[in-house]
């Protein structure tokens, strides 16, 4: 029996970036109990920094490698590791931009630091898991371990009424999204007799070239969609995300505007693109479909936003639409020159840019004792000329504007879409971005040419102010360098090449 | 009509999901809001046992065996926000808590 042989022997080189975050979550919680109160912020950070930034430097490691273990579970391959590379700079940022917060003790009643770096290193450990799984059952645990995990983190100002109320909403619809997702895969597993992603692919390409598709297999598909589409806050299943995200501290809003929507879309690329690639035909137009609401939804919506945090939680389900669109443009998995998966990774990396970069910038203000409305920006560029400055950076580069990376992301994507014949949603695309500048440029006119209420009380911040330094160099410099990183996403081929 | 057949467990699935479902989006006590979605999350594992005894393997048990392990951490995780949250604004009733609304 080769499952048996399988399981004893695993090759567990290949998890080497997943099971050094597993590593790092082990030894924060011993460092709670080890390290005295007193320096829990230093030593607590750094040690996330470090570890994360060990598990980016194995996951270089990794480039290259196509290969699976337990059983074909779990895959390192192309595709896994550029999602890991997209999450740990993600969670990198996001414990730049938490660490100031978090001690500044600006939230009454918070819970303690380590718990909070404990659970965002789980809810890491979830989304890389989803990236590398090759079956049904590890996408479920990982976008479950991923989502619980950010649960939690919402609710983590347990004084404030608001921040549970928004850790409710998210953990109901969450969990009334996993069962309709958990139920899909039932469904899969019925009509194709399998849960590993290539065997269903296997089974469905012979089914699908009779030209009718089994009714059960269309349900599956909806629920999986659906499911998944709550997962990464598409329109209609996105109720749950402006209240999430404005309930929420902000570094966790930052984090969740990310990482979470990653673990979805990297299960979305390994449901549809790998396991129900042949059933291409019935789901390209639904997720298309999806996305043009989903995107003209989020950014109408948002004009009328005077709250920062959730005006930057419309965007956010604006971009979700984006890149679902780089998504529907997928044609067949094709060496030459098919950019839509590639597309859709290189997205998510620009967006974890970008937008963890204007979540910091709020929380760069809350540590300054200022509010979240558009009002508390008033006057910043003349308050303080370099934080105006990389808000209005990544303003710009959330907008679309060479030779910023959120230009090339959405070029990319329309790219795509062009070579898919689907004209329409490049247009989509083209308007809903009109629409976008709108309240993207609304933000940098009140930095720049209204009158200042109040002065800005000189905090020393330093990780935060380190954290924004390299995220506005990242948003200029992919942007520079695009074309690179954009060779490396398009090496997702390789990994969903299997032989049929 | 007398044997048991895999349509069995399919249809009693599906009575449960959609008993569940309607639950999730009629009611308004978070309590029975999340016992409802347990009814869909055992729903679910009916019908991976149902087809895993259609189809003799072991893929459709292991995975039911997961999901009640998962569903169990998700009661812990919900009962503990409900219990947070009750204790602030001492009330089970979702249309109470509005704080967040433009």
């Amino acid at each position: 029996m080769p499952l048996i042989v399988d399981l004893v022997n695993p090759d567990l080189a290949l998890m080497l970036p997943q099971l050094i975050v597993l590593g790092l979550a082990i030894l924060l919680l011993v460092a709670d109990i080890a390290v005295p109160k007193a320096r829990h912020g230093v030593v607590l950070t750094w040690m996330a920094l470090i570890g994360m930034g060990a598990a980016l430097i194995a996951n270089f490691t990794m480039v290259g490698t196509n290969e699976s273990t337990f059983n074909g579970m779990f895959r390192a391959d192309d595709f896994s590791v550029f999602i890991n590379l997209v999450v740990l700079s993600g969670a990198i940022l996001s414990i730049m931009v938490s660490s100031s917060y978090l001690e500044g003790h600006i939230e009454a009643g918070s819970m303690p630091l380590a718990e909070y770096y404990v659970l965002l290193s789980f809810s890491v450990l979830g989304t890389m898991i989803v990236g590398a799984s090759g079956d049904l059952l590890m996408i479920f645990l990982g976008i479950e371990m991923s989502s619980l995990a950010v649960y939690a983190l919402t609710g983590f100002a347990r004084q404030r009424v608001s921040s549970l109320e928004g850790a409710l909403k998210y953990f109901l619809l969450g969990l009334f999204a996993s069962a309709i997702l958990v139920y899909g895969m039932a469904w899969t597993y019925g009509a194709t007799g399998s849960t590993n992603l290539n065997d269903i692919a296997r089974s469905l390409s012979g089914v699908v070239t009779d030209g009718k598709v089994e009714a059960s297999l269309l349900l599956a598909l909806l629920l999986l969609i659906v499911g998944l589409g709550f997962k990464v806050a598409a329109v209609p299943f996105h109720m749950w995300t402006p209240d999430a995200y404005e309930g929420a501290p902000t570094p966790v809003s930052a984090y969740m505007s990310v990482i979470p929507k990653v673990a979805g879309f990297a299960a979305m690329t390994r449901i549809l693109v790998q396991g129900l690639g042949p059933l291409r035909d019935e789901w390209v137009i639904l997720i298309g479909v999806l996305a043009v609401i989903t995107m003209a939804f989020g950014n109408i919506v948002a004009v009328s936003q005077r709250n920062v945090k959730r005006m930057l939680a419309y965007s956010s389900i604006g971009h979700t639409g984006y890149i679902l669109a780089g998504l529907a443009a997928f044609e067949t998995i094709n060496p030459n020159g098919e950019i839509s998966v590639a597309s859709v990774l290189f997205y998510l990396f620009a967006y974890a840019f970008m937008n963890i970069g204007a979540f910091a910038i709020v929380t760069w203000l809350q540590a300054r004792g200022s509010g979240t409305d558009l009002e508390d920006f008033a006057g910043l560029g003349s308050r303080s000329p370099l934080a105006a400055l990389a808000m209005a950076v990544f303003m710009l580069s959330l907008m679309g504007l060479p030779p910023l990376v959120g230009f090339y992301g959405k070029y990319y994507v329309i790219l795509a879409t062009i070579e898919a014949d689907m004209v329409w949603l490049a247009v989509a695309i083209v308007l809903a971005s009109a629409v976008s500048a709108f309240f993207y440029l609304r933000v940098i006119a009140t930095m720049y040419f209204s009158e200042p209420v109040r002065e800005t009380p000189r905090t020393s911040t330093p990780l935060l102010g380190f954290g924004l330094v390299s995220m506005v160099a990242g948003t200029v410099l992919l942007g520079i360098f695009s074309s690179r990183v954009l060779d490396l996403a398009s090496d997702w081929v390789q990994a969903f090449s299997v032989p049929i | 009509m007398n044997e048991l057949s895999a349509n069995h467990f399919l249809l009693l699935s599906a009575a449960l999901f959609i008993i569940g479902m309607m639950g999730v989006l009629t009611r308004r006590n978070v309590i029975v809001i999340f016992m409802s979605v347990e009814l869909m999350i055992n729903a679910v594992n009916v019908a991976f046992i149902g087809f895993a005894w259609e189809q003799n393997s072991m893929i459709g048990q292991t995975f039911a065996l997961f999901i009640i392990a998962v569903a169990a951490a998700e009661s812990v995780l919900g009962l503990g926000i409900i219990m947070a949250l009750s204790r602030r604004v001492d009330t089970v009733d979702v249309a109470a808590v509005r704080e967040l609304r433009e």
